[in-house]
């Protein structure tokens, strides 16, 4: 009998000089991150479902690998690490001593529609800082992802920072009794739709910022105002890098209970948010944010910021760098 | 050097008209039958893709903007950003049958080529349903017994008359929209805010 060597869609395994590069990327991040001061958790692929049913969304969940383990019980194949090393943490923090830095690295599997570049292995590394509540770790985290991205030679690396809550204001001030469906046109940055309903996120949603930062109401124009600050140094420090604020392609993350999707982002970050792309196919290589509700909601009371980035597809933007 | 990607079938007429009447790739020839052309002057590479792949290549970046009807786009949505949908060309998505829509309780057949749209469509109704998956010449199915009802695009109508089908329910406009890659709108927001900018201006778009 003739045995194939073909794998399930989606899987790829890593031979020879691929593995070696890979694990060249992740000693690099290793070193970088315990260089910073982070400390090494190692998680299982293996969880019970139970205790991330309140954290997901029909869309996550459909992403899910569940079965039903021999004695009954449900179970699931990670598919992120964040929340389930908030909810390890959670029960423990009383005997830890905060700031806690963390740093994870392994495999995150999900279903994803069969379509070219939808792995659904993905090997993830990524750091948390909990128990800092003020911007200090915004500031650090940055620091700690741009550096990370910055070390491979993927091309141009472009970052995009907004804030979850940050339209809030504006999308319930509008005359519109489906602010949801104005939030939804304003990620797509569907032009008609938001100048008949609100022209004053027009401008959100063509340069990404209000015309003034009050357009946003007092809250969010302080917090805009202190992302504006921390952007602008973070640009300083890495010239190399194009940052942007750009609140029209968070605009999905409201805070307020009328603008919490029932499906939608897989997202439990509720303070500044990120994400990066890489080359020039801009591959999504990973992003992060503050989630202080998502320790509350697991019975614990903790502040935390974090990001994740994807290292096969760093190395992938890398790739293409050199083939274009 | 910006990668733009245009559909071939009819959206190509109404996406050139609405582009050169905005002072846009007054430079391309689409006489040829290459597949890639080159704008050097506006710094623009044009794709010349079908309607069902342009999403997939805007999503992945190949292309950084492009144009393509927001029937194919419902089905095979990517997250891309969608500003702007052309004027010109707009159709109707609807059910097609031979009468009116079938009783509640029914089991119903709905041939297709937009299985996604459809089970959006059928989500509501009560109706116990199966859906029929074609890829061309709809109309036929509910004709021929194949199906009871058809859901198809409809632009004039006169292929229905001319088959004693109606257009029993409008389910959704249908439009040339502007899709751009959520990365590249980041990396070319200049020039895509004055391209999208001056396609308002001509008001070639809604």
């Amino acid at each position: 009998m003739k045995i194939s060597a073909a794998l399930p869609i989606g899987v790829a395994a890593l031979l020879f000089e691929s593995a070696r590069r890979r694990r060249e990327v992740e000693g690099r991040l290793v070193s970088l991150f315990e260089a910073a001061g982070y400390a090494e958790v190692i998680l299982p692929i293996l969880d019970y479902l139970e205790p991330y049913e309140a954290l997901l969304t029909s869309v996550s969940r459909s992403e899910l690998y569940r079965f039903i383990d021999r004695d009954g019980e449900q179970l699931a194949l990670r598919a992120d690490f964040t929340p389930m090393l908030a909810r390890l943490l959670a029960p423990r923090l009383g005997a830890l001593s905060l700031p806690l830095r963390a740093f994870y690295r392994g495999d995150v599997i999900r279903y994803e529609e069969e379509r070219a570049g939808r792995q659904r292995e993905l090997f993830q590394i990524g750091a948390e800082l909990l128990g800092v509540a003020d911007d200090s770790a915004e500031r650090e985290i940055l620091r700690l992802f741009l550096e990370a991205l910055n070390g491979e030679d993927g091309g141009v690396l472009q970052v995009v920072l907004g804030f979850a809550g940050a339209l809030d204001h504006l999308l319930l001030e509008a005359p519109t009794d489906d602010p949801l469906a104005l939030a939804a046109a304003v990620a797509r940055r569907e032009r008609g739709p938001v100048r008949r309903v609100c022209p004053r996120l027009l401008a959100v949603v063509e340069s990404g910022l209000p015309e003034q930062p009050e357009d946003l109401g007092p809250v969010a124009a302080a917090a805009l105002r202190r992302l504006l600050a921390l952007c602008d140094e973070m640009a300083a420090a890495f010239p190399h890098v194009r940052l942007a604020i750009d609140l029209a392609e968070f605009a999905r993350h409201g805070l307020d209970p009328r603008l919490t999707p029932a499906v939608g982002d897989r997202s439990y970050y509720d303070g500044v948010v990120f994400r990066a792309f890489a080359g020039s196919a801009a591959l999504p290589v990973g992003g992060g944010g503050r989630y202080d509700t998502l320790f509350r909601r697991l019975g614990a009371e903790v502040p935390a910021v974090g990001f994740s980035l994807s290292v096969e597809r760093l190395m992938d933007a890398a790739a293409r760098e050199v083939a274009a | 050097m910006i990668r733009l990607a245009l559909p071939k079938g009819r959206n190509l007429d109404v996406a050139l008209a609405a582009f050169r009447a905005a002072g846009l790739l007054t430079g391309l020839d689409l006489g040829s039958r290459s597949l890639r052309m080159q704008l050097p002057g506006e710094g623009i590479e044009v794709l010349s893709l079908k309607d069902w792949d342009l999403p997939l290549y805007v999503e992945h970046g190949v292309a950084d903007f492009g144009i393509v009807g927001s029937d194919v786009l419902a089905e095979v949505d990517g997250d891309l950003l969608v500003p702007v949908r052309l004027r010109e060309g707009r159709s109707r998505m609807s059910l097609i049958g031979r009468g009116a829509l079938p009783a509640a309780g029914s089991q119903v057949r709905l041939a297709t080529k937009y299985p996604n749209t459809a089970r959006q469509v059928l989500a509501g109704r009560s109706w116990g349903a199966e859906i029929v998956e074609l890829s061309g010449s709809i109309e036929l199915a509910p004709l021929l017994n194949l199906a009871e009802l058809a859901l198809d695009i409809v632009q004039t109508g006169r292929t229905l008359q001319e088959n004693h089908l109606v257009e029993i329910e409008t389910v959704a406009e249908v439009a040339a929209c502007l899709v751009i890659n959520r990365a590249s709108f980041q990396r070319h927001r200049a020039l895509l805010n004055d391209w999208i900018g001056r396609l308002e201006a001509a008001e070639v778009v809604v």
